[in-house]
């Protein structure tokens, strides 16, 4: 048993002021001249004697109770038993820690790991007992202590190497753990890997190998290694062109030290190459390739990038993506039929090639049902009403999807637009600010934190609040609605239509120049993007993910089941998701991955750590001495494991039982001293 | 000087005790509380005289000389005094403790100087009244022992003794009280004044042995208010006054069981010398000296 407060302990001096008082004053007492003791002494001495022994039994609970405090206060914690020293038993106990990381994939690393495990377990006597655990960035007990080396051997034959890096620390936590299972016996731990230095975190200062520890290293590392990989490929996940009208950039690495490298890169969709070029790599240094303007196939197409390079570790050679061509959406405008009145609003929209957006401008009084049931964006810009049908056609595409943007501003007829039940405002007047609010003209400002307004988190050039608008149409938001901003007056600017009924976004002014000077600001622009990208519920997902990252799968439009299908075909179900629930799940494997939410289905790739590409190795002692505890050196509390948590907690319990007991002494005290008090 | 201190308490017809032992002229203590005492009674009915010739006794130290019976002298070569009927209307002796125990005072006075107010109290008073007073002081032997005479300057002489005492040796009522039974010869008041540290046994057979002789006796109890109902608190060591032996003593446990043992002492004895006709008087030494003087004039008219 140990102590966190020791120095509490000096406390324990206390015990003996009662006592010290007792026997001073009982050799300095006080001499009471009296007239005589015949009275006195004819006390009967069974009563004089019983009231000393409930003194002493009083002075001995006190006593009691200080000690119980100041042991309380000293924390005491059980230490774990003292394992007997290696000499009381000849037998050893071995843990083996075998690395699979995908560095070992290198030449023949994994099978010389597997060899020399073998050889070990071979080297194991009759009584002696070993258990096996395979690492890479994660740790696996394969193997519980056991003396049966063909169960230990079976299950170094069916080791495989894995496509994770590596991590020694949370390996050696469990090799702790394991290690504290032989008691009495000499414990060893052997270790065989290529001890890659990105493997080892400084930050992971915390020694758990205890010191009696026999540690033994098996380095696998190649001193003269080479190595080209790709460490990463930016790429856009999704294309609206035939063309590819992006870049494609791959990063090559060359770990060679010394000598450049000129190597071929290559992109490939579906397994067809489109495109090849060489690049110069310098030594110990990257450099970038890019691709661009190669035709991409409607849907999802399986990317990859490769460079021929004739290396020991080939894994890396290759770099995957996940590349979408989408056709454009399709957004039908509707307006008064005024001259340039959607004129701001198509030149947003179509002024680059690659916007994903094919207009199409009607006039109010020719739109029919039809067209509405075309498109997946509308945008009404403005118009007095609508005919009854577009507007039940309006609302039953809202429900599958379709995104609306409803204008209302100088044309538009307050009174019908206030009978559409489904607007979430309701339309009262038309507010001419200088007229009705005494000032020139107010701002815009944002109310809440939406996805529409993501371009202005950042950004200090581009501000929302830059526009002037003299006129609004002033709305009332109706139950459920949302506000997204307001006008600097306070009135509603931009509402979004509740949860329940999803899929409207009203702007209650002008978008030409008449009431406002918003077309000629720079937020215009990525406003009504972000508007439209949200109503169209287009999420733009990475092109591909490491290995160990977690994937989200979103939910669509209504609940629906989730599922993920591996690149060999196995499916792992991820139940049901509402909408807009997010679940997560984390590739073991590289290659391509399939999402299926419902009947909408988008694929990822997974590629391997590319840290790993880096053999750098570390001196093993180094390793050992990061990780082994010195003489003296204890472990802190901190860094414990969950169970070890519990189980050190547990062992600092103690302080409660001697309060609880503190309590009881106490409790024990009031009743004695009661009861002595009273007979006397 | 007297006066006016008592006239300043018009309530408390007795001077405090801790006022009179201020004073340090005895005989001046005891006119001080008697002439107090008297200015409040009614006229005596017991003063008288008479001349008559009673008996002989042998001559001791201090009486004298004068008195003297020369015609038996020249007869029988012996010192004889002459005593007379009407030489006193009774004899008063005061029996003085002057054990160590008596020393014992808690405040002002201690005991001794309580029972000395006291003895000279009732030997001034006596003394005027006409009554042969005389003193005996003992603790285990008969220390001092002054016979009864009517003389003015016995009173002094007695007055002189109880103020030079100092109380020392343990009690022992037996020895004193044997002496006396042998040695009184004419029945007469006899005062004892003590804290009766000594067995029931021992005093209560003295004292029957001299009221079977005829005398009156009356039992003044001195004890101290201490002494009565034990009032200490801190443990401490008791240190017996008359034989120097040390108790420790946590009073908060004991006090109960003293106090009893302290009551069934006080009782018995005082039953006991009810029983046998004895006037026990317990004095408390924080109150005044009135219930001594009329518990002795109450125990003289018996004796008349």
């Amino acid at each position: 048993m140990s102590f966190l407060n020791p120095f509490f302990l000096f406390g324990s001096l206390a015990l003996a002021v009662p006592v010290l008082i007792h026997l001073v004053r009982r050799e300095k007492s006080e001499i009471i001249p009296f007239s005589s003791l015949m009275f006195l002494l004819k006390v009967p001495k069974r009563s004089i004697r019983q009231q000393k022994m409930k003194n002493l039994l009083l002075m001995a609970l006190r006593l009691l109770i200080l000690a119980l405090l100041v042991g309380a206060f000293a924390r005491p914690y059980m230490t774990q038993p003292e394992r007997p020293t290696a000499g009381g038993n000849s037998n050893r106990g071995t843990v083996m820690m075998l690395d699979t990381s995908y560095s070992m994939r290198y030449g023949n690393n994994f099978d010389r790991m597997k060899s020399e495990a073998q050889k070990r377990i071979d080297g194991l006597r009759a009584s002696d007992r070993m258990a096996i655990i395979a690492f890479n960035d994660s740790a696996t007990l394969l193997t519980q202590p056991t003396t049966d080396k063909s169960a230990l051997k079976g299950a170094v034959d069916t080791l495989e190497p894995s496509f994770g890096g590596t991590r020694f620390y949370d390996a050696f936590t469990l090799a702790d753990r394991v290690l504290g299972q032989f008691v009495g016996e000499q414990r060893q731990l052997v270790v065989i890997s290529d001890f890659q230095k990105n493997g080892w975190n400084r930050s992971s200062r915390e020694s758990v190998i205890p010191i009696d520890v026999k540690a033994e290293t098996v380095n696998l590392a190649v001193k003269e290694w080479t190595n080209m990989g790709i460490d990463s490929v930016s790429v856009d996940q999704t294309s609206f062109t035939r063309t590819y009208s992006g870049r494609l950039i791959a990063r090559i690495h060359n770990y060679n030290k010394e000598k450049p490298t000129e190597v071929p890169v290559s992109v490939s969709l579906n397994d067809k190459e489109v495109e090849r070029k060489k690049v110069i790599v310098s030594a110990n240094s990257s450099a970038l390739a890019e691709f661009t303007g190669f035709d991409l196939p409607l849907g999802f197409s399986k990317g990859r990038v490769r460079i021929e390079a004739e290396d020991p570790l080939k894994i890396d050679n290759d770099f995957l993506f996940a590349i979408e061509r989408r056709e454009k959406l399709k957004l039908l405008v509707v307006d008064a039929g005024k001259p340039k009145q959607s004129v701001y609003l198509r030149d947003a929209y179509t002024s680059a090639p690659d916007l994903p957006f094919e207009v199409t401008i009607v006039p109010a009084s020719g739109l029919t049902a039809d067209e509405v049931a075309k498109h997946e964006l509308v945008i009404i810009n403005d118009v007095a009403r609508l005919p009854d049908n577009v507007r039940e056609k309006m609302d039953e595409r809202r429900k599958s999807g379709q995104g609306q943007l409803v204008i209302l501003a100088e044309n538009s007829d307050p009174g019908w637009w206030g009978g559409y039940e489904k607007l979430p405002v309701k339309p009262t007047q038309k507010i001419f600010v200088n007229k009705d609010r005494g000032k020139p003209s107010v701002s815009l400002t944002t109310y809440g934190n939406h996805s529409i307004f993501k371009p202005f988190e950042k950004s200090t050039r581009v501000a929302l609040n830059s526009a002037q608008f003299w006129a609004y149409v002033n709305v009332e938001p109706k139950p459920g609605a949302i506000v997204l901003a307001k006008y600097e007056d306070g009135a509603p600017a931009i509402v979004e239509s509740s949860k329940n009924d999803g899929g409207m976004i009203v702007f209650n002014s002008t978008v030409d120049s008449k009431w406002n000077d918003f077309p000629f600001k720079t937020s215009f622009l990525p406003l009504f993007h972000e508007i439209l990208r949200y109503l169209s519920r287009y999420n733009e997902g990475r092109g591909w993910y490491a290995l160990g990252d977690a994937i989200p799968v979103v939910g669509g439009l209504e609940t629906a089941a989730a599922a993920v299908i591996g690149p060999t075909g196995e499916r792992q179900a991820l139940g049901n998701l509402e909408v807009g629930q997010s679940k997560f799940f984390t590739p073991s494997v590289p290659g391509f991955y399939e999402i299926r939410v419902g009947p909408d289905t988008r694929r990822v790739a997974v590629n391997p750590p590319a840290s790993e590409g880096n053999l750098d190795s570390m001196p093993p002692e180094d390793l050992l001495a990061s990780v082994q505890q010195t003489k003296g050196e204890s472990r802190q509390a901190g860094f414990f494991g969950a169970e070890e948590k519990d189980d050190y907690a547990r062992r600092q319990m103690g302080w409660w039982y001697l309060l609880l007991f503190a309590l009881l002494a106490g409790m024990a005290e009031i009743y004695i001293a009661n009861r002595t008090y009273k007979t006397s | 000087m007297s006066t006016p201190i008592v006239e300043e308490k018009p309530k408390n017809r007795f001077i405090d005790p801790k006022v009179l032992i201020k004073i340090q002229n005895l005989e001046l203590v005891a006119r001080t509380v008697v002439e107090g005492f008297v200015q409040g009674l009614h006229r005596s009915p017991y003063m008288g005289f008479s001349v008559d010739f009673a008996a002989y006794r042998p001559y001791m130290p201090g009486d004298e000389i004068r008195r003297i019976d020369w015609n038996v002298f020249s007869r029988s070569d012996r010192l004889y005094i002459k005593l007379y009927e009407g030489e006193t209307n009774t004899r008063v002796l005061v029996l003085l403790d002057i054990s160590g125990s008596m020393n014992y005072g808690s405040a002002e006075p201690k005991k001794i100087d309580y029972a000395r107010i006291l003895a000279a109290c009732l030997t001034y008073f006596a003394h005027h009244q006409r009554d042969g007073v005389g003193l005996l002081t003992f603790d285990t032997e008969v220390r001092t022992h002054l016979p009864s005479s009517r003389r003015r300057g016995h009173l002094l002489t007695i007055l002189s003794e109880i103020d030079r005492i100092q109380p020392t040796a343990q009690t022992e009522f037996r020895k004193p009280l044997r002496f006396l039974a042998e040695y009184l010869t004419r029945r007469g008041v006899i005062v004892l004044i003590s804290d009766l540290y000594d067995e029931p046994d021992n005093i209560i057979a003295g004292l029957k042995a001299l009221k079977a002789k005829g005398n009156d006796i009356i039992v003044f109890h001195i004890m101290d208010n201490f002494e009565l109902t034990f009032p200490f608190e801190d443990m401490a060591q008791f240190e017996d006054m008359e034989t120097k032996r040390k108790l420790h003593v946590i009073p908060e446990y004991l006090r109960t069981q003293y106090l009893v043992i302290l009551k069934d002492h006080m009782e018995r004895i005082r039953k006991e010398l009810s029983g046998a006709r004895i006037d026990y008087c317990l004095m408390d030494t924080s109150k005044p000296l009135d219930a001594g003087l009329f518990t002795y004039l109450a125990a003289r008219a018996k004796s008349i």
